[in-house]
């Protein structure tokens, strides 16, 4: 199995354009995370990539041909409100998974169960939200899929399970199948992910390794003896996120180049400078934010 | 397998690089002996619950460090290459000298020169090193 690659897709529901031309390559036995605010995106993304919804203009390639019947076999998706029948019980719900797919495997399926503690006769009427998300995931993990895509896996359950969801995820992705999942909880993609891509209005605002993100973007302090330094030259500096001046204290959020950028302030004069780590939800709430897109230059008090 | 690492992965230092330093601590102190066998990529990346590519990418960073050795099909292992105590010394001097360099910076952006940095690294030396003071 190869690379999945998204390429310019762009969605529209009438004048609302859902997504952007956005163009991501997920390569294969990869974890890939998809992070966003509420409408980003995220969920009109997995729908042009599985076929449920029609791009307007771009294309998703499974290797390098577009999805087809037989890719099915290979792939599941968990939508954010799983698909479930009420008047069936679960054990009906994997008689079904069974028939719909010749890799289902009956004994990963029963352990599945007993890891979430779900009961086989309980129909789905009478479960709670998080029993029936266990058993979306349930049934996802037991055909074995070598591509799994799942939209907010884990709503609705509890801590324990929350880590068990993941715990599957690494040990699938670490058997060579690509997983792709969208998640409100950063912490969850923070680490079971190992590349990310952050949509906001449909666009694709950044997109990379965890890992390397962490080790490029920081915020690099230098505080000056006075208030007199100049903040020229940052302005238009694409290394730089932004710039933020406050008294003596220059505030610069880095895109990269973290070192160079500390020594250029230390050449400027300054008489302490500190490089300062982010975690993925600063990076997260970085990339978000409107202010941002610019290195505009922000006088405080 | 006796050693147990843990990472932050809220942390903003990279995942991969906290397991290096974990690791490589390890092996300076003898608590992973030349020749033992490290977890499989896939059962330390389900044991602290972290993607497996990442937990790759530490091994091949301590096998380019010669901190450790993979053998296809084997696993991967503390290096044993004779001199037992040669990947042991080389993990230490690793993690102490990224220690050094970040008091010193540390040092630096507090606005202390140059010597009053070198006289708080000697009375650091001579609480640590009394004897050869």
């Amino acid at each position: 199995m190869s690379t999945i690659s998204i390429r310019h897709l762009s969605k529209s529901y009438g004048a609302f354009l859902a997504v952007n031309d956005v163009s991501i390559d997920i390569p294969s036995g990869c974890v890939f995370g998809l992070l966003g605010p509420n409408g980003a995106g995220k969920t009109t993304t997995f729908k042009c990539m599985l076929g449920l919804a029609r791009p307007s203009s771009g294309e998703v390639l499974y290797g390098d041909r577009p999805l087809a019947p037989a890719t099915f076999e290979d792939l599941t998706y968990v939508p954010e409100r799983s698909v479930l029948y009420e008047w069936m019980t679960i054990r009906d719900h994997l008689e079904l998974q069974r028939r719909s797919y010749a890799r289902y495997n009956p004994n990963r399926a029963a352990d599945l169960l007993a890891l979430f503690g779900l009961d086989a006769r309980k129909r789905v009427r009478s479960t709670s939200k998080g029993m029936r998300t266990a058993l979306a995931i349930v049934l996802a993990f037991s055909i074995e899929p070598k591509i799994l895509v799942l939209d907010e896996p884990t709503s609705g359950l509890d801590p324990v399970n929350q880590r068990a969801v993941l715990k599957l995820i690494i040990d699938a992705a670490a058997g060579g199948t690509t997983v792709i999942f969208s998640s409100h909880q950063i912490g969850q993609v923070e680490r079971a992910a190992e590349h990310i891509a952050i949509m906001q209005n449909g666009g694709l605002v950044l997109t990379g390794s965890v890992d390397d993100l962490k080790y490029e973007q920081k915020i690099v302090e230098g505080i000056f003896e006075t208030d007199g330094f100049s903040t020229n030259g940052f302005g238009g500096d694409a290394r730089i996120s932004r710039v933020e001046k406050t008294g003596r204290i220059l505030r610069l959020t880095v895109r990269r180049d973290s070192d160079s950028i500390a020594s250029d302030l230390n050449g400027m004069g300054a008489q302490s400078v500190r490089v300062v780590d982010l975690n993925l939800e600063d990076i997260f709430l970085n990339a978000v934010d409107p202010s941002q897109q610019t290195a505009d230059v922000v006088e405080g008090a | 397998m006796p050693a147990v690492f843990t990472v932050d992965p809220r942390s903003g230092v990279p995942i991969y690089l906290q397991l290096i330093e974990q690791i490589k601590r390890s092996v300076a102190l003898g608590v992973l002996q030349p020749g033992e066998q490290l977890p499989t990529v896939k059962q330390l990346a389900v044991d602290l619950t972290i993607n497996p590519n990442t937990v790759g990418r530490a091994y091949r960073d301590l096998e380019r460090d010669a901190v450790i050795e993979t053998a296809p099909g084997r696993g991967s292992f503390v290096r044993d290459n004779g001199s037992a105590q040669a990947p042991a010394r080389q993990a230490a001097s690793d993690v102490a000298k990224d220690a050094l360099v970040q008091a010193v910076r540390e040092s630096k952006s507090v606005g202390l020169s140059r010597e009053q940095t070198r006289t708080l690294f000697s009375a650091a030396l001579d609480r640590w090193f009394p004897e050869e003071a």
